[in-house]
């Protein structure tokens, strides 16, 4: 409460309600939604068996660590728990579009960025079977190159 | 409708607390060193007096801010606290924090009094009280706290407004 007669700049207050805002509400939503992206994009590169260990390894424990921040942000208010589960909802619905997350090596710049292929991508998914039946043909015994 | 009705009055009596601006009641600060501070003799200066719990971390980090507007209004602003838990220990409290106004300690019955809640209501900590120079309460916390009441941009602006007023 404080007295309306005083004369005060509204900017101090502005400021401290959107902050409040963004840490309240915006902020526990953002966690959650990249705590179950990290944990399905974790899950798909980490399943596909196609990327080297260590990138599998400094993703699931970049994602485990965001997963942590999440929980121990939530001690903090309870009213921050429906932002929190409507980010996780917002990204498990997104995610459920997905068809794979791949890792291929960026032809010019020669390092692996994540590329989603989405369920609606038909193309996408002929061209990711196809590469994956050719890796099983050269993989399977008395194959060229085995 | 009655019970519409009724639900809004307890609602109203529960949120119930003094107005702003009022005067402020006299209050006796007793350090724990002994030495007593009434808090009509700060009457000339603009007071900003929390009601804290020694244990509580929103009063920790609130007693931090304080002690920085202390020293940003030197001679125009005087802090106090007053600590409500059982058994605090204001000194190793003062000692802590590095705090260098006086922190006593009070009766709940005494500091809902002086809040104007009723005794025994559930209560966010910490309460922070801005006087103006005159001894009247200008702002004062929610019962169920006011984050923005402890926040060092927030008050500075409110302590600035209350410095100017005559």
């Amino acid at each position: 409460m404080i007295d309306h007669t005083l004369v005060l700049s509204p900017t101090a207050a502005l400021v401290f309600h959107l902050k409040q805002a963004f840490f309240m509400y915006a902020w526990p939503m953002m966690i959650g939604f990249l705590t179950i992206l990290g944990y399905q994009v974790l899950g798909r590169i980490g399943m596909a068996g196609s990327v080297k260990w260590p990138v599998v390894f400094v993703l699931g424990s970049v994602v485990s660590m965001i997963s942590l921040l999440g929980w121990a942000m939530m001690v903090r208010s309870l009213s921050m728990i429906p932002f929190y589960g409507c980010g996780v909802g917002v990204a498990s619905a997104m995610m459920s579009r997905v068809y794979a997350v791949t890792m291929p090596i960026h032809p010019r710049l020669k390092v692996r960025i994540p590329r989603v292929t989405w369920r609606g991508d038909k193309k996408g998914i002929e061209q990711l079977q196809q590469a994956l039946k050719a890796r099983a043909a050269a993989a399977r015994p008395g194959a060229a190159g085995v | 409708m009655k019970r519409i009705l009724i639900g809004l009055l307890a609602g109203v009596a529960l949120h119930a607390q003094g107005p702003v601006p009022r005067p402020a009641p006299e209050l006796k600060i007793v350090e724990a060193s002994g030495k007593a501070t009434m808090l009509s003799s700060l009457r000339g200066r603009v007071v900003l007096l929390a009601f804290i719990s020694t244990q509580c971390p929103h009063c920790q980090r609130a007693s931090v801010v304080f002690e920085a507007l202390k020293r940003e209004f030197s001679g125009k602003l005087q802090v106090a606290e007053v600590a409500f838990d059982e058994g605090a220990d204001t000194a190793a409290f003062t000692r802590r924090f590095g705090l260098t106004f006086p922190v006593g300690s009070i009766s709940r019955e005494a500091m809902d009094a002086f809040l104007g809640l009723e005794h025994g209501q559930r209560l966010g900590t910490p309460q922070v009280v801005a006087i103006d120079r005159r001894g009247q309460i200008r702002a004062q916390s929610e019962r169920l706290g006011s984050p923005i009441l402890q926040t060092h941009d927030y008050l500075r602006v409110l302590i600035s407004a209350l410095t100017e007023l005559r």
